[in-house]
This record gives structure tokens, sequence and C-alpha cells, in this order.
């Protein structure tokens, strides 16, 4: 009788064990799902402007970087003026749609066609911007708090603000899809940049387009430049951290399909970093990632959308018929 | 930076091989000339004699400004330390040029006594009456009281306008944080504006990069930074602190105070990756375990699968090495993910003021040793903040190295005025007499066979509403492990940068 107690809780310490361990490993799993949906959050919201100005337009633009540093900045002054912050999200997209559609306008319009003009001139946009930030503003702007708190489940905890960027990502997915396949500017859009002068034959206005076009670009990289405001320093030469990963993000996604092979890339870029990352350390991570990235270039020239397109296509004759 | 040492010049025992550089000289009747003649003078003189007056008589330029060359980073990544560095210089020449100078001289280091004892009834030694010797103890323990309530503000009147009766000017290009620059910059101002003193460098990477041009020239050179250390070069004075000073104190601290186990995440290049070894090297001293170390390239900025690696790891406290504006956005990353540990760093908030720039509390529980910053609450501190934003209204922040250029060229002025003239080698001798100059900070000691300095060491820490509070003050730290691997360069010329596996303290006290 006296035994009696011990034993049982001997046995709901077992059991107690049991649990531990397998919170443990729930644990580990739920926190490798969150760091891989925040590095495809990440890679997305990074290219999500060159997206568009890259993949669509063929510009290769070497300003994308102080484009979100446009966002970001735009973000945060009109945070810290009183702005909500998701008022001052929406409001930097459309300063630096604004913004993009006057570097249109002035100089990308003369370099359509000329690739190496193109670079060019957008470097050197981005070195007048990110030099020009720093005399006007100093070398900081007092950053933005992240919003919303964090929660934790066994040794790991997540940040919330992570979480709604992924499903902010998301939604701009099929927001972009429903541009570039329901909307009659995404018809002409897509004309456009296939044949110029057959769209125009057929009365699409071509320069209009280009410039929206551009615009929309510029203010996706503004949004998402504010949206990663609060994740980052402040400061007028932010806008390279997200460079490298924005064209690796593209050119492994391909311009068959801009959107769904950025969306494809993200993910499996990110796929790629969080088990490595997490086992080895974060240079490992980069290590594959960009292993990974050289592994698909070589295999599949056109990019991750190539082989998903001709899949998309041949399902879609398979429709027809 | 090891790999860098194979370029360094061949060693030279006092009188310079005939100067064949790679490097096109305009014009070949030039300073290495006769900067040879007296390295021949200066060494039959004797090291150490700080006023060669034979040698003062002869052929330094003695007309016209004397020309101060300064190098940092204004535009470009490195901008927000390089423009700090900037100011400070030009504080530090406004002030020699109107006549001011920092209180110090060849006397060794020392401030005024805050708290100090007195000999009231001191221990006397007498006779008993059995002739036996016996201690009296005096009565009561000695008196104890304050001596100096706050010491007073450091800057004194020269006795002249400029320096030996000249001008000085600042010649302060623009590295623009390109190593190639600065490289091109430090030709110039070495060959064609001949400058009689170069104050210059941020990483160690520029660092490095333009030594072996200054000891091509003999250059006298001085480099303000916090670094990894190691440094041993006859024309490099290093007057920012390093490793033993910085280090040691912080992760005997942390280790006290919050447990042995210790998380490293460091920047994945020399600084990061030496001042961990450090780190490794000595925590077994005082009990403690790395028990992770993670590398990060200087380009990553998004920390996520590094705070899950931490929280996995389950460290007491993190050891963050972290460099550059990608690297910080650790802070707010980690802050939001709910990671709460305890942190220690030898960079942040003394360099970039995170605890200024990020939102309370990313910077909760850091804790830096740091020879300045800008919170240090003495008389003669705030008299310094003061000059500074009277004349930089707009600065954002005092760094540590804004410091240490600032008094690192008063220490020039007094170097030239012991020595009597310009003549770099002359200077040097005059700089390895056992200066001391009294810095914003505290009494700074110019420690003359290592060519470093010690230091006043303040713990900082900032709290969760980011105000810094110290808990911790060491008023001199010796600059020690150069002496311990045997460097003297007044003695031997070198022109390298030691590493820790130059030396067996760095593996004989670890557990495997």
């Amino acid at each position: 009788m006296l035994l009696r107690p011990k034993a049982h809780f001997g046995r709901s310490k077992r059991v107690l064990d049991l649990r531990e361990a397998a919170m443990d490993v729930l644990s580990l799993v739920l926190s490798l799902l969150y760091q891989f949906g925040t590095s495809a959050a990440f890679f997305f919201l990074a290219a999500v402007g060159l997206v568009i100005i890259l993949g669509m337009m063929n510009i290769i633009n070497l300003a994308h970087g102080e484009l979100m540093m446009i966002g970001a900045y735009t973000a945060t002054l009109t945070y810290h003026a009183g702005v909500p912050f998701w008022l001052s999200v929406i409001l930097s997209f459309f300063v630096a749609a604004a913004f993009g559609a006057v570097l249109e306008l002035l100089i990308v319009r003369r370099f359509y066609g000329r690739e190496l003009g193109a670079l060019v001139v957008t470097w050197g946009v981005s070195l007048v911007l990110g030099q020009g930030t720093l005399l006007f503003f100093g070398p900081f702007l007092p950053s933005i708090g992240i919003p919303g708190g964090s929660f934790s489940y066994g040794v790991f905890s997540f940040s919330a603000y992570w979480l709604i960027l992924s499903l902010i990502s998301l939604l701009l997915i099929i927001g972009l899809w429903w541009l570039y396949n329901r909307t009659s500017y995404g018809l002409q859009a897509k004309a456009t940049m296939q044949n110029a002068e057959m769209a125009k034959s057929l009365g699409v206005r071509t320069s209009r387009i280009y410039t929206l076009t551009f615009s929309l670009g510029a203010g996706l990289a503004g949004l998402s430049g504010a949206l990663l405001a609060p994740t980052v320093t402040i400061a007028p030469f932010m806008g390279q951290q997200f460079v490298a990963p924005a064209f690796i993000t593209v050119v492994v996604g391909g311009a068959a399909n801009v959107i769904a092979g950025a969306v494809a890339s993200s993910m499996v870029l990110a796929a790629v970093k969080t088990p490595i990352g997490m086992a080895f350390g974060a240079f490992s991570g980069t290590v594959a990632l960009l292993l990974a990235a050289l592994i698909i270039i070589r295999i599949m020239p056109n990019g991750l959308s190539a082989p998903l397109e001709k899949y998309f296509n041949r399902r879609a004759g398979r429709a027809m018929r | 930076m090891t790999k860098e040492r194979e370029n360094q010049p061949p060693r030279t025992d006092g009188r310079a091989q005939p100067d064949t550089s790679a490097i096109q000289r305009s014009d070949d009747s030039t300073p290495g000339i006769r900067r040879r003649d007296f390295m021949t003078g200066t060494a039959a003189a004797g090291p150490g004699a700080p006023v060669l007056p034979h040698i003062r008589s002869a052929k330094a330029q003695s007309s016209g400004p004397i020309k101060i060359g300064h190098i940092e980073d204004l535009s470009g990544n490195l901008a927000v330390y390089g423009v700090q560095k900037f100011h400070g210089a030009q504080l530090a020449v406004k002030e020699i040029n109107e006549g001011k100078t920092l209180k110090g001289g060849p006397v060794a280091s020392g401030g005024v006594g805050l708290m100090s004892n007195f000999a009231a009834a001191p221990p006397i030694m007498g006779r008993g009456d059995k002739d036996l010797k016996f201690v009296s103890d005096g009565g009561k323990l000695t008196g104890s009281g304050m001596a100096f309530v706050e010491d007073e503000d450091v800057l004194v009147d020269s006795g002249e306008s400029g320096l030996l009766g000249r001008q000085v000017d600042l010649l302060a290009p623009d590295g623009q944080s390109s190593n190639n620059i600065w490289q091109q910059l430090t030709r110039k101002l070495i060959q064609e504006d001949e400058v009689d003193c170069l104050v210059a460098g941020f990483t160690s990477a520029e660092r490095e990069a333009i030594r072996p041009i200054v000891d091509q020239h003999k250059q006298l050179y001085f480099y303000t930074n916090q670094y990894e250390g190691g440094v041993a070069d006859s024309n490099t004075f290093c007057t920012g602190a390093i490793v033993e000073q910085q280090v040691i104190p912080v992760v005997d601290y942390m280790i006290r105070k919050f447990g042995p186990r210790v998380y490293t995440i460091a920047a994945d290049y020399n600084f990061g990756q030496l001042t961990a070894a450090w780190t490794k090297a000595f925590a077994p001293l005082v009990g403690g375990e790395i028990i992770e170390e993670e590398f990060v390239p200087l380009s990553v900025s998004d920390f996520t699968t590094s705070i899950a690696r931490i929280q996995a790891a389950k460290p007491d406290w993190v050891f963050t090495l972290l460099v550059g504006t990608n690297q910080s956005n650790y802070y707010p990353q980690a802050s939001a993910a709910g990671l709460e540990y305890p942190m220690a760093s030898t960079v942040n908030m003394a360099q970039g003021y995170e605890h200024r720039r990020f939102k309370a509390p990313s910077l909760n529980r850091m804790y830096n040793c740091v020879n300045y910053i800008e919170e240090i609450p003495t008389v003669r501190n705030r008299a310094f903040v003061k000059r500074w934003y009277e004349m930089f209204p707009d600065d954002p922040y005092i760094g540590q190295m804004a410091q240490n250029t600032y008094f690192s060229i008063h220490l020039y002025a007094k170097a030239v005025r012991l020595a009597g003239t310009t003549d770099q080698e002359t200077v040097k001798r005059a700089l390895e007499s056992g200066l001391s100059i009294e810095a914003p900070e505290g009494a700074v000691f110019l420690e003359p066979s290592t060519h470093h300095c010690s230091h006043y060491i303040r713990l900082a820490t900032a709290d969760a509403d980011h105000n810094v509070s110290f808990v911790r003050e060491w008023p001199s730290i010796q600059p020690w492990w150069l002496q311990r691997v045997g460097v003297n360069l007044v003695r031997n010329k070198e022109y390298k940068q030691y590493i820790p596996d130059e030396d067996p303290f760095f593996t004989m006290f670890s557990k495997s």
C-alpha cells in the first residue's frame, strides 16, 4: 500500500517524460515550419518588386534595394510623425510607385532593349539615392518597433509579425496572379512585354503600360521595404542587403512565369536554407543556399518556372481538348 | 587578416635598405631618403631618449602648416562610424590651433583619486619590553574619505597657438568604405602631401590594406579603432582598446553573474573570429564554457534560424560580436521573437549606438566593457560632450573611436612638443617615452614597447528602457598580450600582426 503512490508517481513521471519529449519534437517541428515560412516570406518580399521589373520588363534594376529603402524611409518617417503603421505601409507603396513612375519617364525608358545600359544607369541611380539619403537624413533613422508580440511553445518562441508577413506574402501572390490573369491591364502588359510592336498595332498604349508596370514594380519594392522595415536597421544603404537575395530568387524562378517562378524559388531556397542553417549554423545555411541556386540554374537555365509553365500549359491544353 | 601577413615588408634593423617600392614616386628627392638619414642618427642616439637636440636641427620641414592626414569613410556603408571619427579629428585640430591641449605628459598614467585612503594612524614598528620586535597597529585603521568629489576638466592652455608655432592642417579625404580607395589615398597623402602624421582606419581590413604602404614609407601612423589586437608595427600606434581590455573583464563578469554556459554569435571575419578565439581561450579560466559558436556572414540579415539555434542550445547568456548594419538587425528580431537572454559584446552600444536606434527593450541586459561611451558621467566627459555638440550640434552620438581619434591627435601634439620637431622618427621616439594623456575617458598611457594604450575601462549596461549605467570600473587595464609574446618595438623593429595561434595561452586552459 505504501509503495503504491510511489509507483504511481513513477509511472506518471515516465508519462510526463514522454509527453515532454513529444512536446520537444513538436516544438522543433513547429520552429522549423516557422523558420521556413519566415525565410520564404523574406525571399519573396525581397524579390517582389524585382519580379516585375527584371522578370517581366527585363530591366536589370540595380536600384531595387534603394526602391525598398524609399519604402522603408517613407514608412519610418510617417510612422514617427504619428501615422498608424499599416497606413504608413500603404502610403509607402504609393510614394515608391510615384517615384518609380518619374524614374521611368525621365531615365529608364531610354534604355529599353539595352540591358547593359539599363544596368549601369540604375546602378548610378542607386548610388545617388543612397548617398543623397545619407546627406539628407544622416546615417540612421530611429527604428519602428516590431508590431505584434511573441508566443512560445516548448523551448522555442516565435514572433507574430513574421507570421503576419508570411500571410501578407500569400495575399500579394494571389493579388498579383489576379492582376496579371484576370484584368485587361494584365493582358495588355503581358502582350506588351512579349511583343511591343504587335501590341501597339493592336491599339495598346505601350508606353503607358511600360510606365505603369515599372511604377508597379517600384511600388511593390517600396511596400516590401516598408513591411520589412521593423525587422531591419533603417539606414541609407539598407537596401543592399536585399539585392542579392532578390536577384537570386528572380533568376532561380525564371522568366517563363515570373510570379509562379518567384513563389517556387522562394520556397525551394527556404527549404534548403532552413534545415541546414538549423543544423550547422548560418554560414552553412548561406553556402547551401548559394549552391542550390547554382545547381538549379545549371540544370534549369530558364529557372524553376520553365517546367512549371510547361506543366500548366499541358494541363490547360488537356482541359481544352 | 592573418592572410595578409605575407605582404609585410622585410624586417629592417633600423637602417632601411634603399626604398625600391613598386609604387611610383612622383618626386625622388623625397621624404624616404631624408628619413633614412634620420634612422641611422636615431639608432645611434639610443631608444627612448625623448628629446634629441642634435637631430632636431636637421632637415625636418619647419615652415608652413603641420599636416595631419586623416582617412575615414565619410560616405558608403561605414559612414556612420567614419563621420564621428572625422568630427573628433576636427575638434582636436581646432583645439590645438586655439592653443589648447589635454593634460598629461611623460609622467605615466594615473588620474586624480576619488575615494582615497590616507595614513591617519599608520602601523609603527617598535620594540617591546622584552626586546621583541612588534608592530603597533597605530590605533584605528587608516582614514578614508573623498579626495576629490569629481575630477576637473582636463583641457588646458598649451601656451601657443598651433604646434611649434605652426598652424595644424587636417587633410581628410573620404575613404568611401572601399579598401582600394583607402590604398590610393594613403599613397597620395604620404607621397604628394607628405603628411607629418597619418590617422586612419575603421575595420581591420582597411588597416591591413594600408599598413604595408605605411611601412614602406616609414610613415608615423595612428590606428584609433577598438580591434582584435596583435599588431606589432614600429610605425603604427594603436590607441583603441583591444581584446584583453574588453573581452576578459566582461566574460568574467557575465560568468559570475549569469552562469557558465556561453553561446557566441560572431561576424564571420577576422575581428569576429579572433575575438571569439579569445573568449574561448579565456572562459575556462573563470569556469565558463562556450557551448556553441556561430559565425554569421556579413551579408546575412534574417536571423530567424540563429535565434532558434540559440533557443535550442539554452545558454546562460549570449556573446554577440555582430558588426555592420545588416547584423544589427539581430537585436530587434531577437527581441520580437521573445529571446530574453542577457548579452555581452565588445562593439555594440559604444560604436553604433544601438541603444539609441532600436526600440527598447531590444538591448535590455546588454553588457559591454568600453573605454569610452558618451554617457560617462564624469566632469571632464561632460565638458568634452558639451564642446563636441557646440561644434557639431547635429551629430547623433559620440562613439568610442571618435573619442580615440580625438585624444590621439592631442597625443601627437604632445609628442611633437616633446620632440621639438615634426621629424617622424624623432616623434616616434618621443611617443615611446612613456607618455600619458588625460583623455575624456580618463588617463590613457601609451605603452612604449608595444605601441598600444592602457585604458580606463567601464562595464556599461543598458536596462529595459535603454538607460545606460556602469556596473564596474577598471581605472587602468594594460594591453598585456603583445608583451607576453615578447614584442618590444623599442628594441626590435617589427611589422606584423600576431594571432592567437602563435601563443600557447590559447590552448593551455581548454578542457579538450
